[in-house]
């Protein structure tokens, strides 16, 4: 059941904040997703890390006939996304307690919505139940971008919703391939993961045409579209420079996880040869993206659109460590994901909070703001430590895994990732001392001289958990990957043929009991 | 030959619901003509409607479970008859609630128009039931004269005349057509009904041409009434120009009744035979050109009745993909379940939508155009969220019910092996979207003024809140209604 509320709170909290006199919204919405976030806080007293299997789970009959069920579990790889879900809540509604000052009952009905379905697909183990709440996600995002977003916020918001849908209607017809594979093979329909998993899926090496070949395609385009993987990535710095703050924090932390983790539960175990004969693709993808990313980001003159590419560059080590396929390479994939979620949900909040003062992001407009506004100051540098892998920050113990890994399964491709580091320090840095040091710019002088430049209360209290974890994270790393270990080296050791058991107490000869009966 | 007709009292029995339909239609006109020509008031007039709609919704749930044929075999009461007629006079029901609430249809001529309207969903009712051709003829004319007429009869001064008489000309080529095919499989088969064609469909198609020739005039005449490219260039024109009410009316319900008789007809047999398959790859790419000209042709709309128009042309096109396996054999259930699923689901959002647009006409000439629509979601917010949640359906996404109707349409077409055509069906999709998100654009993101709903139309407010939540409700939950349609067609037909 735990699971189940995770997913319909929020539902519930939408409803109910639409209910709410105007004046509330916002202490009500913090108050609610705070209890969303210690609900999930529960994982950690009811998950056992120890199990590769699933947990929790939560099996029912939802359309018989085609054997498509409400599935839920929870395992290593789902742990840590779904409490980085639950974690951003709060923190985005406190960030944006000034910067949305309209329709603000409709904001916070569309951020809860939103967090639904992220949790949603996090914890579905169904194909369907999956790609509806992978699909139904685009919706409160289309809004969210759409009503409180900047200048260009129609063409982004239309761009990054059929964008998206392109790719994932590809992965229905694959869905649909694949139930019907099940049919053949087990005797009878079914969407559910662990079905698909026992499935042989034919293959032959060389050939485009092959089944697993196409199905594994069509999972990736959708999946590499979400990420986004160069060369589909042209969506997210429209998207993200229009997004409003709190929209660009949930959709770099999150919704672009929800990519990655599709690669981890669907691409990687479900189509283990054609992966294996495809790795090269999906590894150059990767590097390509890490040094465009980076090479575009540098030149960029909004800070927005540069840490939005350097979005794109990050994704790409994600990428290219879960594909390193070794135990390093893939846990360091794992771990950046949850690394980029907080320093690139720092990022975003931190570069609105500025806008919020100036409402400009030019890089060229600041300098010298480190005299005005200290506290902001000393907090951005510690993100950008983060955000450039710099040792004790988070950002090292992935990056640093990432590339461990890359160099034992392709040494030459870890040599061009590598200088993707050194890019990615140049263009932050480079941006940091453009926009912090040197003389005071008129612009910040003229700010300057109202006050209030640096953070308050209210915002220091946004950042304070933000920079505990990138410490955190950064010193001991074994205090969160512990969680996903066994789930990793389960997956790593029987990727070629994978499964899942379903783990606890009763549930598991209920879920035999529902398949026999139909 | 020898014609024999016997009657039979239990026959009538299960016509009654076209029975009811047809003498409540007379309430109004009667009372017209009694009380000297005067135009009684509309609110009475439109319950006597209602009123004989909702007997015969009452008498069609009632023949549930009937599995029988009536009048020598002309007409078939079975499952499938019983769900499509619920669905046509539901829409039947909705649009009176609509044409009762909107200016160019609650006219001085209302009582007609009620008259009209309840003899079309009669003729309807025949089209879905007909296992005969001479039937399904007789129904097609009687739904199409009732439309020709309620289009021009409508309050609109310029658009509506030219509609109709546009579609008084096109529809009789069309039904002439038809007439013709019904001639020549008669001529060669030797009886116009469908079990006895089934029978010998295979023979014939193999050995005689003419038979196929009387085949394709019936598709032909079929796909003009469903708007099947490249048979469809009346759809806009019309829909248009027709009162927003009796569009919906007929977007949905004339395309149910004429889909389930081409669904009856393709189950024939006729077309699983080696000599169809020049004909099946030739409907095929009239289903991909129609998705095809359909979607490309709403993305250039400015009129959000003519995008709508365009919209239910590639509807058409996604329906003709679970047509097409429903008639190659092999998954005929899948086929026909995800047809008659799509149906069902596509009348809930149609007539849901075309009800909100009638809300917003102030007057009997208003055309509203998609930038009427700015800002509507700060002057009735649940209006707007109402046709959000029905754009969103028609659009297929997940968790409305378009999406499960397209998911059942694409699955029988990928087990089924017609990869190609779930393929394209899935791009038309995703143009689609485009055209959709374009109102919800235009509500949500604009804050201009725009056109307003009218605040005592609660009827219809009413009308469209039950349709938007049923495209919620049954979309989270569609595993019962895909069973009542499974159940529908697994009976003997």
């Amino acid at each position: 059941m735990l699971l189940s509320a995770l997913i319909f709170l929020p539902v519930l909290f939408g409803l109910a904040v639409l209910a709410l006199p105007k004046q509330l919204v916002r202490p009500v919405s913090l108050a609610l997703s705070l209890v969303h976030f210690i609900a999930s806080l529960l994982l950690f007293r009811n998950f056992d890390p120890t199990s590769a299997g699933l947990q929790l789970v939560e099996q029912k009959p939802w359309m018989p006939d085609i054997g498509i069920t409400y599935f839920l579990g929870l395992d290593g790889i789902s742990f840590w996304l779904v409490i980085l879900t639950t974690f951003l809540t709060p923190l985005v509604i406190l960030g944006s307690w000034k910067s949305i000052d309209h329709k603000i009952k409709g904001f916070h009905s569309a951020l809860f919505f939103l967090t639904a379905t992220m949790v949603g697909s996090f914890l579905a183990l169904d194909g369907i139940l999956f790609y509806i709440f992978f699909e139904a996600s685009l919706i409160p995002m289309y809004f969210m971008i759409g009503i409180w977003g900047g200048a260009r916020r129609l063409y982004a918001t239309v761009k990054f919703f059929i964008y998206t849908m392109f790719g994932s209607l590809f992965m229905l017809v694959a869905i649909v391939a694949l139930m019907f594979m099940a049919e053949q093979q087990l005797g009878q329909m079914s969407s559910s993961l662990l079905d698909w998993y026992k499935l042989e899926i034919p293959f032959v090496g060389g050939e485009l045409l092959s089944t697993q070949t196409l199905l594994m395609f069509a999972f990736a385009l959708a999946f590499a579209i979400k990420v986004p993987m160069f060369p589909f990535h042209t969506w997210l710095p429209d998207a993200h420079v229009e997004a409003p703050t709190p929209g660009s924090v949930i959709l770099a932390a999150v919704m672009l996880k929800m990519g990655t983790y599709g690669f981890l539960r669907f691409v990687l175990p479900m189509f283990p040869e054609a992966v294996d004969y495809w790795t090269w693709l999906f590894i150059f993808l990767g590097v390509v993206g890490i040094v465009y990313g980076a090479l575009v980001a540098m030149v960029q003159p909004d800070i927005k659109k540069l840490v939005a590419y350097s979005s794109v560059s990050h994704m790409g080590y994600v990428i290219v460590g879960l594909f390193a396929m070794n135990a390093f390479g893939t846990t360091g994939g794992l771990y950046q994901m949850l690394n980029h979620g907080v320093s690139t949900g720092a990022l975003f909040l931190l570069v609105g909070m500025i806008y919020e003062r100036t409402h400009s992001r030019e890089v060229n407009a600041y300098g010298g703001l480190a005299k005005v506004a200290p506290w902001y100051t000393i907090i951005f540098l510690i993100v950008t430590m983060s955000s450039i892998a710099v040792p004790m920050t988070n950002g090292f113990v992935g990056e640093f895994l990432i590339l461990l890994g890359l160099f034992k399964a392709h040494p030459i491709f870890a040599i061009i990732a590598t200088t993707g580091v050194v890019l990615g320090a140049t263009y932050m840095l480079w941006m940091v001392k453009r926009v912090f040091f040197g003389p005071e710019s008129a612009m910040v002088k003229e700010h300057a001289a109202h006050g209030g430049m640096d953070l308050n209360w209210r915002e220091k209290l946004v950042m304070a958990p933000l920079v505990t974890l990138i410490f955190w994270m950064g010193l001991f790393p074994n205090h969160f990957l512990n969680y996903s270990k066994s789930s990793i080296d389960h997956l790593l050791e029987n990727r070629m043929h994978y499964q899942l058991q379903v783990d606890n107490s009763s549930s598991p000869l209920k879920v035999v009991d529902q398949r026999g009966v139909n | 030959m020898e014609i024999s007709f016997s009657f039979r009292w239990v026959d009538v029995l299960l016509l009654m619901p076209v029975v009811v339909l047809a003498v409540s239609s007379m309430v109004p006109l009667l009372i017209k003509v009694m009380s000297g020509g005067r135009e009684p008031n509309s609110f009475a007039t439109m319950c006597y409607g209602l009123a004989g709609v909702i007997a015969a919704a009452g008498w069609l749930i009632s023949m549930e479970g009937t599995r029988r044929v009536a009048f020598d075999g002309a007409l078939v009461f079975d499952g499938l008859s019983t769900l499509i007629g619920l669905a046509i006079v539901f829409a039947a029901g909705v649009a009176l609630v609509f044409s009762r609430e909107n200016f160019a249809t609650n006219t001085d001529q209302f009582s007609e128009h009620v008259f009209l309207m309840l003899n079309a969903a009669a003729g309807m009712l025949l089209v879905s039931w007909a296992n005969d051709l001479i039937f399904f003829f007789i129904g097609i004319e009687l739904m199409s004269l009732c439309l020709y007429v309620l289009i021009a009869i409508s309050g609109e001064s310029r658009l509506s005349k030219e509609a109709a008489f546009k579609y008084f000309l096109l529809g009789s080529f069309a039904s002439a057509i038809l007439l013709y095919g019904v001639a020549f499989v008669f001529g060669t088969a030797g009886s116009t009904n469908l079990q006895v064609i089934a029978e010998q469909s295979q023979d014939l198609i193999s050995s005689n041409r003419l038979f196929l020739l009387g085949l394709i005039f019936l598709v032909v005449g079929i796909a003009f009434k469903v708007s099947i490219f490249p048979l469809h260039a009346w759809t806009p024109d019309v829909y248009q120009g027709a009162p927003t009410p009796v569009t919906g009316f007929m977007a949905t319900g004339a395309k149910a009744a004429t889909f389930v008789l081409f669904l009856r007809l393709v189950m024939t047999s006729a077309f699983a035979a080696d000599q169809a398959n020049r004909l099946i790859e030739i409907i095929q790419w009239m289903a991909a050109l129609t998705i095809l000209a359909g979607n490309i042709a709403a993305v250039m709309q400015t009129s959000v009745k003519r995008m709508l128009a365009y919209s239910s042309v590639a509807h058409s096109g996604y329906i003709m993909i679970g047509l097409i396996v429903a008639s190659i054999g092999g998954e005929q259930l899948g086929g026909s379940s995800s047809v008659i699923f799509y149906l069902v689901a596509y009348t809930l959002m149609t007539i849901g939508a075309f009800g909100v647009l009638s809300l917003l006409e102030k007057d009997e000439d208003s055309q509203i155009h998609v930038e009427d629509l700015r800002g509507l979601a700060k002057r009735s917010p649940w209006m707007a969220l109402c046709l959000t949640v029905l754009l969103l359906s028609l659009a297929g996404i997940p968790p409305m019910v378009g999406f499960f109707g397209k998911f059942f349409i694409f699955s029988a077409a990928v087990k089924a092996g017609l990869y190609w055509l779930a393929v394209w069906g899935v791009i038309g999709s995703v143009v689609s979207v485009y055209y959709y998100l374009r109102p919800i654009m235009q509500m949500y993101m604009r804050d201009e003024v725009g056109a307003e709903v009218c605040g005592d139309r609660y009827l219809s407010i009413g009308a469209v809140s039950v349709a938007a939540i049923a495209v919620v409700v049954v979309g989270l939950f569609s595993s019962p209604l895909y069973q009542a349609v499974l159940n529908a067609l697994r009976g003997p037909t």
